[in-house]
């Protein structure tokens, strides 16, 4: 099989899985116990029958599950997720375009710091291998990893925000200050560009924290495997080549090693997207961040079954998509994939 | 390998024996617990339900341990209570997802064509799902309860068991000893139980032992959103989240909870380690 044919083959699984998570969610999400139109409208719901009957009969809430879905995948195909009773009836697909940019700031924030501090603390663990430094740098990560998500985002704001006062304690930026005009969709890179140094301060500093818990608790993926990827590469053939024609130890280290044991790191990848999904979900709440990890909160909350879907599908499309880049990657390193 | 020799190499692993060390405590701890719940025992110092055994949110003392809670709860008492929690759930998810697992991964393996395929694109499907954000669905449609936390987590547990146990049956499928089956006229189903079930197990079990710490994470992290436990029962999680709000007056509430599962988990993640590498080495 050559590889467009493979990726082809691979996207349309893709597709296939979307489809059954989108199916699974909806017959799950409506089988929550309860009235949902009380959740939905609240004390409302009893002082006006006929505004509930109304609400009834627009969201088709007393038809069978499957006649339920058969509307939504119609209005899906108008691009139309629904609307969301969570967040006012707003249309679902609004409050995703509002809410995912966030995400994406402090998940592109927290994938770097991992990968600058997973690589970095990788390679002096494996450097120094046997020595305290190793131990210590062992310790860490495994800490980091061994912690959930929100404890490590309350500890950064016990010490941070309530010790030592320097970083704010919730919220995406101060609610003051003028917005950004719609750019690039982040309001981070938005407010950069077009100079709005007040709000790209505040943002910044309000990112900080809940990326540094997400870093905390994914870097240790990297380091761990990096390390046992270098201690093994470094004792292969090639190795003791590159020392035997005298190359010094750096290069050796660096040029010959590293190179070949970042390439494990590369298939985690898909790992890390996961993690980092389960943990802005957790993150954000604790900062009231205002992403999609809390929307999916509040949704479930409220048995908000569109706004439960509407962000599952786009978790499952991330995570789909972390796949697919991973397997084409790893079919472009090693052509022996493609074969089975 | 005899299991004494088994456990010697584990042993002879520093890091295996701090991981052994504290599963072994937790597991007493559990033990204890179970016990005198079912005698209706006291073993804490308080009964974890009572309120204003102590002051609202008291700092720790050598009567309060760990201090106590908003309302005047013994924080120890109610941590040595929830610790079962978690093990119950952990146990019995990996258990269980342990013996799908397998039967799926070696009857994919063994009888292969259609029924491997379509076992293990459904078992891709599954792995693809957001097995929080599933989770989360599953146990607010259940309602709280551990029963319920279960079925919520085992819905999304099994699939990269039964990936690894159609990897390591695919393995065994071609030795020798399997044809020698084959030809000594033994079926499929007898195959698989008396050959490659015991023969996958010992991988299985290493992969298991890691996983005790995921799901030990996965349900901490449920609790604190509130979809394990019915209040005013204690639970890890729910004890972070319900301490949220005296951050500044009382750090220690949800500092306390939060070591004690990220204690469990290294103790699991070492243990796992270690067992691995000892049988790697042998």
């Amino acid at each position: 099989m050559n590889l467009p044919k493979y990726i082809l083959r691979r996207a349309a699984f893709g597709v296939f899985v979307l489809l059954s998570v989108m199916t699974i969610t909806f017959i799950l999400s409506h089988s929550l116990g309860g009235d949902p139109i009380y959740a939905w409208l609240g004390k409302a719901a009893g002082l006006h029958p006929e505004l509930a009957q109304a609400y009834i009969q627009k969201y088709h809430l007393k038809d069978p599950v499957l006649v339920q879905y058969y509307y939504y995948l119609l209005s899906l195909a108008q691009g139309n997720m629904g609307y969301s009773p969570s967040r006012n009836f707003l249309p679902v697909t609004e409050v995703i375009l509002e809410t995912l940019p966030f995400t994406i700031q402090i998940a592109l924030f927290a994938i770097v710091m991992s990968l600058v501090v997973g690589v970095l603390l990788g390679v002096v663990s494996a450097r120094y291998n046997h020595t305290p430094i190793d131990t210590g740098i062992r310790a860490f990560y495994m800490t980091g990893y061994a912690s959930p998500p929100f404890f490590v985002a309350l500890l950064l704001l016990i010490i941070f925000t309530y010790t030592l006062g320097i970083l704010p304690s919730g919220g995406a930026f101060d609610p003051t200050l003028t917005k950004p005009t719609w750019i690039t969709g982040l309001p981070i890179l938005d407010s950069l560009i077009e100079g709005n140094f007040p709000y790209f301060t505040s943002a910044l500093l309000h990112v900080i924290l809940p990326s540094s818990a997400l870093a905390l608790v994914t870097f240790g993926i990297v380091t761990r495997v990096l390390r046992s990827s270098l201690l093994e590469i470094m004792h292969a053939n090639y190795i003791r080549t590159a020392r035997a024609k005298g190359l010094d130890e750096n290069t050796v280290f660096y040029k010959h090693g590293l190179r070949h044991a970042l390439i494990p790191v590369v298939s985690l990848s898909s790992l890390i997207v996961t993690w980092l999904i389960t943990g802005t979900i957790f993150v954000e709440n604790v900062f009231s961040y205002p992403g999609m990890g809390r929307y999916v909160v509040q949704a479930l909350n409220g048995q908000d079954y569109p706004g439960i879907l509407g962000t599952t599908i786009v978790f499952a499309l991330v995570i789909v998509g972390a796949n697919l880049v991973a397997d084409i990657l790893y079919a472009v390193v090693d052509p022996q994939v493609r074969l089975g | 390998m005899p299991i004494r020799n088994f456990f010697s190499l584990v042993f002879r692993n520093k890091e295996a024996a701090i991981g052994f060390g504290i599963v072994f405590v937790y597991l007493a701890v559990v033990l204890v617990v179970a016990i005198a719940g079912a005698l209706d025992l006291a073993v804490t110092p308080y009964d974890p339900l009572l309120q204003n055994v102590g002051p609202s949110l008291g700092a720790p003392s050598t009567s309060h341990l760990f201090g106590t809670d908003f309302l005047g709860r013994d924080v120890f008492s109610r941590v040595i209570w929830s610790i079962p929690n978690d093990f119950l759930v952990s146990f019995v998810v990996v258990a269980v997802a342990l013996v799908v697992g397998c039967v799926i991964g070696a009857v994919a393996a063994f009888r292969g064509g259609l029924l491997d395929e379509l076992l293990m694109r459904f078992t891709d499907v599954v792995f693809a799902l957001p097995a929080l954000v599933i989770a989360m669905v599953i146990s607010v449609a259940l309602g709280p309860g551990l029963t319920h936390m279960m079925i919520a987590l085992l819905v999304i547990w099994w699939p990269p068991y039964a990936r690894v146990a159609r990897g390591e049956s695919l393995i065994v499928a071609h030795q020798n000893y399997i044809e020698a089956a084959r030809f000594a006229g033994q079926r499929t189903v007898g195959i698989i139980f008396t050959h490659v079930l015991p023969n996958i197990s010992l991988t299985m079990l290493v992969y298991a032992t890691l996983d005790v710490a995921t799901v030990v994470l996965t349900y901490a992290g449920l609790s604190y959103l509130g979809l394990s436990v019915r209040p005013p029962a204690p639970d890890l999680g729910e004890m972070i989240s319900t301490s949220q709000d005296y951050l500044i007056s009382a750090p220690w509430l949800p500092i306390i909870p939060g070591v004690i599962i990220a204690l469990a988990v290294v103790g699991f993640s070492l243990l796992g380690d270690g067992i691995r590498d000892a049988l790697e080495a042998a």
